[in-house]
């Protein structure tokens, strides 16, 4: 490990980034509102607006930026998919017609207008998501989420299920390896024959899960599993004057725009200036 | 309540589910519909694991599905409401049909052959409305390409369910019945 990094669910990042020293609850509150504010938004400009205070707050807190271009290729994605559904299959009026298309379908200044917005919407949620995601370590989702009331059997399972994945990857490795040296192409053919080879692991590793599943709940068993009584916690995290000053925050944020959205129209579509 | 069978339910599907969900989604992308693999592997195995072992099962399967989805896609709202929740709904419902019928997973009569052959289109055409309704809702399409994704993801999700889900449930239903976690007796 690189000094001056620490290691996160995904990566390891800059110490410096201020996020990861945040209490687990407030990375859970932060993944949830980052989400919620942008789909509650319809109007461009307030996306936009979002959009940017999102990146200033992100390099103001010394995240790794760079990450985010892991995630181009699905925006692009998204972004062919906006496209080629508003272009041919929408029918918003607007201002001025563009292009009229026989089905009744048409394009006007309003359609590339919202397309915008829907861009936007998924940008936002998509930067605040990996922002928080790269500052949650996997400490953080037990106490996490046992901090905001949820019972400790119910985040070790979801915590158990996520450490299990890596174990898979190795297993399923082995098993196409035993495949590829016993002769099995599976980088050849049409999609459909590379599928149908792939799902050829299905058995062998089905066989393996089913004994692990035994072993497991085993395991879990005779380490007392559910915990009955009060547990202690290797780590303590206590909530700072800025742990409740942000949370407080969060939670305000997202009302006042629920609340903007119901009252005015400043985040309905168009929204201002267009209103 | 959870006990320690449940919780590695819940830990080995989602981990079985994973490594395979992460290579179904660059295996056969579907152009212009983002969350939908035309082929996706893992619904065989958390459909089978449902089937085997229930609602722990199907679980399991969701946390695998937005994981795999949320690493290609981002960890947001709209991942986690449409792929994620629909993979949750679609082998509950085909557990449903079993119920219902009064059929078990080792299809070995008629009845439950015949529960396979209706729970997963059905269980399927579930979630593939439940995906591009979610989609349609945050505005990644429109209604004109609404029916494109459902059927995509309709005829996508029962292939990819019959292929890898029909040889595990004939194959191993017998091998899994001794676990003390198999939910179905005869």
């Amino acid at each position: 490990m690189e000094k001056g990094k620490v290691r996160t669910f995904f990566t390891y990042v800059d110490e410096r980034y201020a996020l990861v020293r945040a209490h687990p609850a407030i990375k859970i509150v932060s993944l949830v509102v980052l989400n919620v504010i942008p789909w509650v938004i319809e109007a461009p400009v307030p996306l936009a607006s979002f959009l940017t205070s999102l990146l200033l707050a992100a390099a103001l807190l010394k995240a790794p930026l760079s990450k985010l271009k892991d995630y181009l290729p699905y925006l692009l994605l998204v972004a062919q998919a906006v496209a080629l559904s508003y272009v041919l299959g929408s029918r918003i009026p607007g201002n001025a017609v563009y292009i009229e298309f026989p089905w009744g379908c048409y394009v006007t200044d309003r359609t590339l207008l919202y397309m915008a917005s829907v861009m936007l919407r998924i940008s936002s949620m998509l930067v605040g998501s990996t922002l928080i995601f790269l500052s949650l370590r996997d400490t953080d989702v037990v106490y996490g989420l046992t901090s905001l009331g949820v019972p400790f059997a119910a985040a070790f399972a979801f915590n158990l299920a996520l450490r299990f994945s890596s174990l898979f990857l190795d297993d399923y490795a082995r098993v196409r390896d035993a495949m590829l040296l016993k002769g099995v192409r599976l980088d050849a053919g049409s999609p459909l024959e590379r599928a149908k080879l792939l799902s050829r692991t299905a058995v062998p590793l089905m066989v393996i899960a089913v004994r692990r599943m035994q072993d497991l709940s085993f395991a879990l068993e005779l380490k007392g599993f559910p915990p009955s009584g009060k547990r202690t916690y290797f780590y303590r995290f206590r909530w700072s004057r800025a742990d409740v000053a942000v949370f407080a925050l969060l939670v305000a944020a997202t009302a006042a725009v629920a609340v903007a959205k119901v009252a005015t129209p400043i985040f309905r579509f168009p929204g201002w200036p267009f209103v | 309540m959870i006990d320690a069978r449940k919780v590695a339910v819940m830990a080995v599907t989602a981990g079985l589910c994973l490594p395979l969900a992460l290579f179904a989604i660059i295996l056969v992308p579907v152009p212009g519909l983002p969350a939908a693999s035309g082929f996706w592997i893992p619904a065989g195995f958390y459909f089978v694991m449902t089937l085997w072992f229930g609602v722990w099962g199907a679980l399991g399967g969701h946390i695998a599905t937005f994981l795999a989805m949320g690493y290609f896609q981002g960890f947001t709202l709209q991942v986690w409401a449409d792929g994620a929740l629909g993979d949750l709904m679609a082998p509950l419902v085909a557990l449903m049909v079993f119920k219902l019928m009064g059929a078990h997973p080792d299809l070995k009569d008629r009845k439950d052959k015949m529960a396979w052959l209706i729970g997963v289109p059905i269980a399927s055409l579930v979630c593939g409305l439940w995906v591009h309704t979610v989609n349609l809702y945050f505005g990644v399409i429109t209604w004109p390409f609404w029916w494109v994704g459902v059927l995509t993801y309709f005829i996508g999700d029962s292939l990819a369910v019959f292929i890898v889900g029909t040889p595990l449930l004939r194959s191993l239903t017998s091998y899994v019945k001794q676990s003390p976690m198999y939910i179905w007796r005869d």
